[in-house]
């Protein structure tokens, strides 16, 4: 029986939607705040990382990651099903690459995320991602940056400026006051910082948040040292 | 040692065929008829071992007539060619390939009367006149030397007769019945034309 | 006989100065016996992109189309005309795939890219690519047409320029061949026009 059959879990409810994914969403809406900022010259993400412990080596968990040389992704939601899309985003970059010898344009590799996701959506035997991604990149072919947001159903949208998580509200509220299309990119990383700030428990280091940046050098995530410039830029 | 021939006239195709079976070094039948109709306006001429054009000519014969059934049409000759084409090249990448040589002769309303030579190997070339087998070396001469384009049934039938006739003179076998036939608006029919 | 010179054929690209032409043979022949004086190898592949696929007939028919389809799957996902360097390197991952029961051609891929630059590049029968800045050749006369190509060439040629020194290179390249011949076809592409030429040749 298990062997044949395999029934997926995301089925429609009376009402015709699909509670499994607004689950998802839930699970996303109580991570840690993500924020992504699109300039003229790079794309900013930043994130919360808040340790359940004093204990824990906080440089061992990364909410900012690589995905291509030029791609980058942070989240908000469930660490582990992060893993799960960054391995697979990885992978689906890499074949993309082995067949044209030319680094996927950050579209196709959100389209390609978004497939994935929304699969999940619908395959017998598993769950929907319990996660929202905001990818940023900088693709080689248009020179211009690009930030998109993913969501379990399987749906991308793509952003100026725009907020995951927890404080997302507020987020998206402060950001809509910030955002104008001349912000230069240190401004960008400024205003993800301040945005972060509004909801944020506690005191902000250079350890208990992250930021990535991609520019026409490539996808990078700043040092905590660099961070704390920044911090301290604004302090002042 | 099969030998298929044939040409494109003003709004027709002529088509010729032996009509010999053999197996080896032996004639055994002198009435085979070598060519296959794919739909009412198109024709296939095989050449091969018996066994392969047998089967691949009813098999592409039956799926092209469900192909009509299910479509509501008959496929054009520009299809019909490009799909036999397809089966010959996938069964040569995949279970061996068929050994079928072939000519696929066609009259469409828009487009008129057309020719595609194809080989085993499913190399396919859409050509004014073709033919295979030995028969080829000796008749492609003649047709490079008295074929016209627009040629009416009858100069076509005489330009057939001289390929017969280079045959019959310099080949060494003897490749004595022809099966002849023409694909026009019509349809397919057979005609008689004298042995030379 | 090796069955990269069972029909017979030749295919040569070069860059220009802000164009770049491509060239074939037109015919097909089944060993010494020539069937076609028609027949294609070259295709078009993008506004100002031309794939020559020299080597067997039935592959070069089978390459053309499975490389449109991946073509027109790339064009649609992408929302975009796909690079001449991008297509070399589909066309290798391509060949690639069939590793161990190649398909025998040895593609030539010629075009400008989305910056109007001159690019030509070949790969062997399973998709080693070759980029070059001024010819590629490939069939069963490319012995000859090399050296054509290496007395005949000029860097930064004009169009017409580039289309006498591409037909006579393969023209006299051909006559010394006895599988390839039988009329040519060239293409020359420029950033704003392509013109495609029928030669007439030895018939013979």
């Amino acid at each position: 029986m298990s062997q044949k059959y395999n029934f997926s879990l995301t089925t429609f409810s009376p009402s015709g939607k699909l509670v499994q994914i607004e689950y998802a969403l839930q699970a996303v809406s109580g991570g840690a705040t993500s924020i992504g900022i699109k300039t003229t010259e790079g794309a900013v993400i930043a994130s919360e990382k808040k340790m359940g412990s004093i204990l824990v080596d906080e440089q061992s968990i990364t909410k900012v990651d690589k995905l291509t040389e030029r791609i980058g992704m942070v989240y908000s939601g469930m660490g582990p099903d992060k893993r799960v899309l960054l391995a697979k985003g990885r992978k689906l970059a890499q074949q993309y690459f082995m067949t044209y010898r030319e680094q996927i344009p950050t579209r196709m590799l959100v389209r390609e995320l978004a497939n994935v996701m929304q699969e999940y959506t619908q395959r017998g035997g598993v769950r929907p991602f319990g996660v929202s991604l905001l990818v940023v990149g900088f693709d080689q072919h248009t020179e211009k940056p690009a930030l998109y947001q993913v969501d379990p159903s399987g749906s991308f949208f793509a952003w100026k400026a725009t907020a995951l998580g927890r404080n997302m509200i507020n987020a998206k509220a402060f950001l809509e006051k910030r955002y104008n299309d001349e912000l230069e990119l240190e401004d960008a990383v400024h205003t993800a910082i301040l945005t972060l700030k509004e909801g944020f428990e506690g005191q902000m280091t250079e350890n208990n948040i992250e930021i990535g940046i991609a520019d026409s050098a490539g996808f990078r995530r700043l040092e905590p040292t660099e961070i704390k410039d920044y911090l301290a830029a604004i302090a002042a | 040692m099969d030998f298929l021939i044939a040409l494109v006239g003003k709004d027709f195709v002529l088509t010729a065929a032996d009509s010999a079976s053999a197996r080896s070094i032996m004639r055994m039948k002198s009435d085979m008829d070598k060519m296959i109709p794919l739909s009412s306006h198109a024709l296939m001429l095989l050449a091969g071992p018996v066994g392969d054009c047998s089967n691949f000519g009813d098999y592409i014969q039956a799926n092209l007539k469900l192909q009509a059934l299910t479509n509501g049409f008959e496929a054009s000759t520009h299809a019909t060619a490009n799909y036999v084409r397809k089966n010959i090249a996938d069964a040569l990448r995949s279970r061996g390939a068929y050994q079928v040589n072939s000519l696929i002769a066609g009259v469409d309303e828009q487009d008129g009367p057309s020719l595609y030579y194809l080989d085993y190997l499913g190399t396919m070339v859409k050509v004014p006149y073709g033919a295979h087998g030995y028969g080829s070396f000796f008749t492609f001469a003649t047709l490079d030397h008295h074929y016209r384009e627009g040629m009416s049934l009858e100069e076509a039938t005489d330009v057939l007769k001289k390929c017969f006739l280079e045959i019959k003179t310099r080949f060494l076998m003897n490749l004595d019945s022809f099966k002849v036939r023409v694909v026009d608006a019509d349809g397919i029919r057979e005609v008689e034309v004298a042995q030379p | 006989m090796s069955i990269m010179e069972y029909n017979g054929s030749a295919v040569v690209a070069m860059t220009g100065k802000e164009c770049v032409a491509i060239a074939a043979d037109r015919r097909l022949g089944a060993q010494a016996q020539t069937v076609s004086t028609d027949f294609q190898k070259v295709f078009q592949m993008g506004p100002k992109l031309f794939v020559g696929l020299p080597g067997l007939g039935t592959d070069a028919i089978t390459v053309s189309q499975r490389l449109k389809f991946r073509l027109n799957m790339y064009t649609l996902r992408e929302e975009r005309d796909i690079e001449p360097k991008t297509m070399i390197n589909l066309v290798s991952s391509f060949l690639y795939e069939r590793r161990f029961g190649p398909y025998f051609v040895e593609p030539v891929v010629a075009g400008l890219d989305s910056k109007n630059q001159p690019y030509v590049a070949s790969t062997d029968l399973i998709g080693c690519p070759m980029e070059t800045s001024d010819f590629v050749v490939g069939g069963t006369s490319s012995e000859q047409l090399y050296g054509m190509c290496e007395s005949l060439y000029k860097p930064d040629m004009a169009p017409d320029d580039l289309f006498e020194t591409i037909s006579q290179a393969l023209m006299n390249a051909v006559d010394r061949d006895c599988l390839a011949g039988w009329g040519a076809i060239v293409h020359i592409i420029e950033k704003d026009k392509i013109t495609t030429r029928e030669l007439k040749a030895r018939m013979d």
